[in-house]
């Protein structure tokens, strides 16, 4: 006989981040895709409302390859730029602030990176671009360590989200100390959106059973066998997590307890 | 040689300075010639504050369209309205004299023969201003030297731009014998519709020297006047899909039309690409 199972979505509230509705928990990056064709489908397997996308020179050179905007329908998605490769407060600054003038939102993916080798943010340039954007009237997302004293200070700098990264961007390590997300998580009042390090889907999962408002990645499914596929499972594995949280898990016991019945055995 | 040095120049007199329309004729000249315009401000009256106070609002007019302002024999008062060049008469200062109170300011020399020209080049002048080349009202009754002088002029290989009796019709034949640009008074002042007066000068003389510019890095020759929206064009861009850093500040979109390049300027065309 077949019974109506009720979407755990049902149970949810929505994704608020600066005032604006998302419908999906999960916001997906759009580089390093083996071309657009891919990248697109791929956003579409996720769910994805929010994508984000970088800011670069344009091509002088016409034969080039041609903006993302070409491949990617601005009404359909939200599109949240990010200042990836910034070294400093000042160049972070500059490009948000190029990336408002393209014209579709106030939202920044505030990066500002202290160590080309471990792409680790530089906290004190994050916190002094932050309060500047945040003044200027910028949704600051803020992409940072998973420290909770940084995540604490950010927030009293206004960013709109506070974006602490599982493990380090591109590195596929997943979820590495779930205890610092969950400590950010319950002492923040804006959203926590974990970003980056998540490598499969039950990266994905562990990392929304944390009880965090959301999740940001992009390589996990770029570098996929198969990213189309892999964007099909993390969009599952998110609302999985997610609903999970929701649920509440059951207490962990060191010794076992039986699920059947203990009376009723025959002698 | 000052390869920014335009090829029109727009000379007052005392009677086109009490013009109250002196302001908007010269806005309606820099606005359709650009670079290519300088106005020199020429009057036996008024004095130094006055003088610098109407420098000054000429100025404004001018530099949004990047037109020069030349300030004549003042040199006291080209310095501080922060004019482009410094033109001395006959009985002005010498160059070098000039120069010490104006350090880095090209210095102009009206010439009227080949000896004054010689003169001028020896104590240093920049470009010079040859005339009369035609007959001219300013100076009733005085025979015009022709098209001589210019090529005399030119000879020591400085710059000179004719004047005198210089309309669209003769403008030719100075710029022939050697001429860089010619320079005119009641042709532009007294037409009927400056700009087209300007533009028709233009017509017949040659386009300014390119300028280089960096444009994403890469250095690129532009004609003066191009504008940001120009150069977008130039380039196959569509404004809608990038957006403009000019000298690092954003220009809106709205108001690429306006932005003129200068020599130097630094120039970011961005947008957005793949990233996470």
């Amino acid at each position: 006989m077949a019974t109506t199972v009720m979407a755990p979505a049902f149970l949810d509230t929505p994704l608020v981040v600066g005032g604006r509705t998302f419908r999906s928990r999960l916001l997906v990056g759009t580089g390093k895709y083996k071309d657009n064709a891919t990248m697109v489908r791929a956003l579409e397997a996720s769910g994805a409302d929010v994508v984000t996308v970088a800011v670069r020179r344009i091509s002088l050179d016409r034969t080039k390859e041609e903006g993302i905007l070409y491949h990617l329908d601005p009404a359909r998605f939200f599109l949240l730029a990010n200042t990836a490769g910034c070294y400093s407060a000042e160049d972070a600054m500059r490009y948000a602030r190029l990336a408002r003038e393209a014209g579709f939102n106030e939202f920044i993916k505030l990066e500002v990176i202290g160590d080309q080798k471990t792409l680790l943010p530089d906290v004190a340039g994050l916190l002094e671009a932050a309060r500047t954007l945040a003044k200027e009237g910028f949704t600051v997302m803020a992409y940072t360590n998973d420290d909770l004293v940084t995540a604490l200070r950010l927030e009293d700098a206004g960013c709109a989200a506070v974006m602490p990264l599982a493990s380090p961007i591109g590195s596929g390590l997943g979820l590495l100390n779930p205890y610092t997300i969950r400590t950010i998580k319950s002492r923040l009042s804006v959203p926590v959106i974990v970003d980056a390090g998540v490598g499969t889907a039950s990266d994905a999962c562990v990392t929304m059973e944390q009880g965090v408002d959301g999740l940001l990645m992009n390589t996990a499914l770029a570098e996929a066998r198969d990213p189309v596929a892999m964007a099909h499972a993390m969009r599952l594995a998110t609302e999985a997590g997610r609903a999970a949280f929701l649920a509440g898990r059951m207490p962990r016991r060191e010794v076992a307890v039986p699920s059947s019945p203990a009376a009723g055995m025959l002698s | 040689m000052i390869a920014a040095l335009p090829r029109l120049h727009a000379v007052t007199d005392d009677r086109v300075v009490a013009d109250p329309g002196l302001l908007e004729r010269a806005g309606a000249m820099a606005a359709a010639a650009g670079p290519r315009l300088a106005v020199h401000l020429r009057a036996r009256t008024p004095g130094g504050a006055e003088r610098l106070a109407l420098a000054l609002r000429l100025k404004e007019r001018l530099a949004a369209h990047g037109s020069w302002l030349v300030v004549n024999d003042r040199v006291d008062v080209a310095r501080a309205a922060g004019a482009a060049a410094v033109a001395l008469g006959r009985t002005g200062l010498a160059a070098r004299d000039a120069r010490r109170v104006a350090p880095g300011m090209p210095v102009a020399r009206s010439v009227h023969d080949a000896a004054e020209a010689r003169a001028a080049e020896g104590e240093g002048a920049d470009f010079l201003v040859a005339g009369a080349v035609f007959a001219t009202a300013s100076h009733p009754g005085a025979p015009p030297a022709g098209t001589a002088l210019v090529a005399a002029a030119a000879m020591g290989g400085l710059q000179v731009v004719a004047i005198g009796g210089i309309t669209p019709a003769n403008a030719a034949a100075a710029m022939r014998e050697g001429a860089w640009g010619v320079a005119a008074i009641r042709a532009l002042w007294d037409a009927a519709d400056p700009a087209a007066a300007a533009r028709a000068f233009l017509a017949v003389l040659p386009d300014a020297a390119p300028l280089a510019v960096a444009v994403n890095g890469e250095s690129r020759a532009v004609a003066p006047g191009t504008t940001l929206r120009g150069l977008l064009e130039q380039l196959g861009l569509d404004p809608r899909a990038v957006v403009v850093e000019h000298n690092r500040h954003i220009v809106r979109r709205d108001d690429l039309a306006q932005a003129r390049l200068a020599g130097g300027d630094v120039i970011e065309l961005v947008h957005f690409v793949g990233g996470g």
